[in-house]
């Protein structure tokens, strides 16, 4: 743990970065880096179930190639593993399992229309491989992950809309269930974060996640029921930036749960969040 | 009478030694909401070569751009900064000397390999107006983002000085 705290503290003079607008913690945005931009994230995250909690410290290094397409890359250090699999990315930006991920943003669509306001649409394609051999007892593979999402900004008022879906490939005989989710995210800026640049800027987000988990193949079998799970997950994050650094955290309870069998029920997800740029 | 007579000296001996320039840029940006859009565009422009001055502001969706003296800086290096970072880049406010020239029926000045050309209706109604040195606080028409060239219409707010 001290050995990638010295690194990313290390790393930090020597990344070079532009800023870019910076979204939800849990739902899919649409902000993109500045063309030849970095950014820096490091995220503590936790998944509670019923009889077990996931903590995890994941890091993302981006860079915009345009001011469009952004590519970033995603790694995990896994400190606890749940024993039975939630069958969610956890965070769609950035998976709460074990996964390695690389992915490419573009935003296909953007109007700027107003001072601080635009509208843009991001499509996300994302290839990952895992860092362990089993998720629960289900053997797992490399996985691909596809996203729309389209969102608005203001000043004052957020809003994000999006869905995606991830697959994950077969391994041997076992197959972990694919993960079609829609997420939506509204945020807000109250008149006391008004105040402008390089004072402190504070937002306020409700987000909310609605994911279908589909059933694990172990052994050849589809594991029953066949139905797919059906979870509602809601709840506050919040994003503060200033300058550099930005700080966001934030947790999501389950509102609706309808799971199969051999997918754990979950309680919260925590994250929080710090960026840097440069 | 002899201060007037001494500043009146140094004007004209500053236009004597001045370059064609921009002085002054107020660039309007939209789509710009969030502490590190305005941290990235700023640290965008601070790279622009004779930047003495930089303020962004997201509230007026603007970056104050105040420029040292023989800077080569053009508006289309700003506006290119802007696209660079996301947003988009609209109309200027520009405080400019150059030489002011009538090319046929359009007065037309050259800053830094730049052509800002007078707007067809006020060239028409404006008048006293010379060729010469001028310094003036002009209104850069918005012009499509995919589209930047050194080309820009104007419109002309004020003339600050000229030399005739």
């Amino acid at each position: 743990m001290k050995k990638y705290l010295f690194i990313i503290i290390a790393f930090f003079p020597l990344i070079k970065i532009n800023a870019q607008g910076h979204g939800p913690l849990y739902g899919l945005q649409t902000p993109t880096l500045a063309k030849g931009g970095f950014d820096f994230n490091a995220a503590a995250m936790s998944i509670a179930t019923e009889n077990d909690q996931s903590f995890m410290i994941r890091y993302v290094w981006s860079y915009g190639i345009t001011e469009d397409v952004q590519v970033n890359i995603t790694t995990p250090t896994v400190i606890n593993r749940l024993s039975i699999p939630t069958g969610t990315r956890g965070n769609s930006n950035m998976p709460a399992n074990g996964d390695i991920e690389a992915s490419i943003w573009y935003r296909f669509f953007s109007n700027a229309f107003g001072v601080g306001k635009r509208i843009e649409s991001t499509a996300v394609l994302s290839g990952s491989a895992p860092t362990e051999k089993n998720r629960g007892q289900t053997k797992v593979s490399n996985s691909l992950h596809a996203a729309v999402s389209t969102g608005y900004a203001s000043r004052t008022w957020y809003a994000w809309v999006g869905g995606g879906y991830q697959y994950y490939f077969q391994k041997g005989p076992d197959q972990l269930g694919d993960l079609p989710y829609g997420s939506l995210v509204v945020g807000y800026r109250p008149n006391l974060f008004m105040g402008d640049y390089p004072k402190p800027d504070w937002r306020i987000f409700v987000e909310s996640l609605a994911e279908f988990p589909g059933n694990n193949s172990f052994e050849g079998q589809l594991t029953p029921p066949s139905e797919r799970g059906k979870k509602v997950m809601i709840g506050p994050s919040f994003l503060g930036l200033y300058g550099a650094w930005g700080l966001s955290f934030g947790a999501l309870f389950p509102a609706y749960q309808d799971i199969n069998q051999n997918i754990a029920k979950e309680k919260y997800r925590l994250s929080f969040n710090i960026s840097y740029w440069l | 009478m002899k201060k007037l007579g001494i500043v009146f000296t140094l004007v004209i001996l500053g236009f004597q030694f001045a370059n064609a320039q921009l002085i002054k840029v107020v660039q309007e940006v939209f789509g710009m909401d969030c502490a590190p859009c305005a941290y990235g565009l700023e640290r965008g422009l601070k790279k622009l070569d004779g930047l003495e001055k930089i303020v962004v502001s997201l509230n007026d969706g603007k970056a104050y751009l105040t420029l040292a003296s023989g800077n080569t800086v053009t508006l289309k290096k700003i506006q290119d900064e802007v696209k660079k970072n996301g947003f988009s880049a609209r109309n200027a406010k520009v405080i400019m000397i150059g030489d002011l020239n009538k090319v046929g029926n359009e007065w037309v000045m050259k800053v830094n390999n730049e052509t800002f050309k007078m707007e067809d209706r006020q060239s028409l109604n404006i008048k006293n107006l010379a060729s010469g040195l001028v310094k003036m606080s002009v209104e850069v028409a918005d012009e499509d983002d995919k589209q930047l060239s050194n080309n820009w219409a104007i419109k002309i707010i004020e003339i600050l000085a000229l030399e005739r």
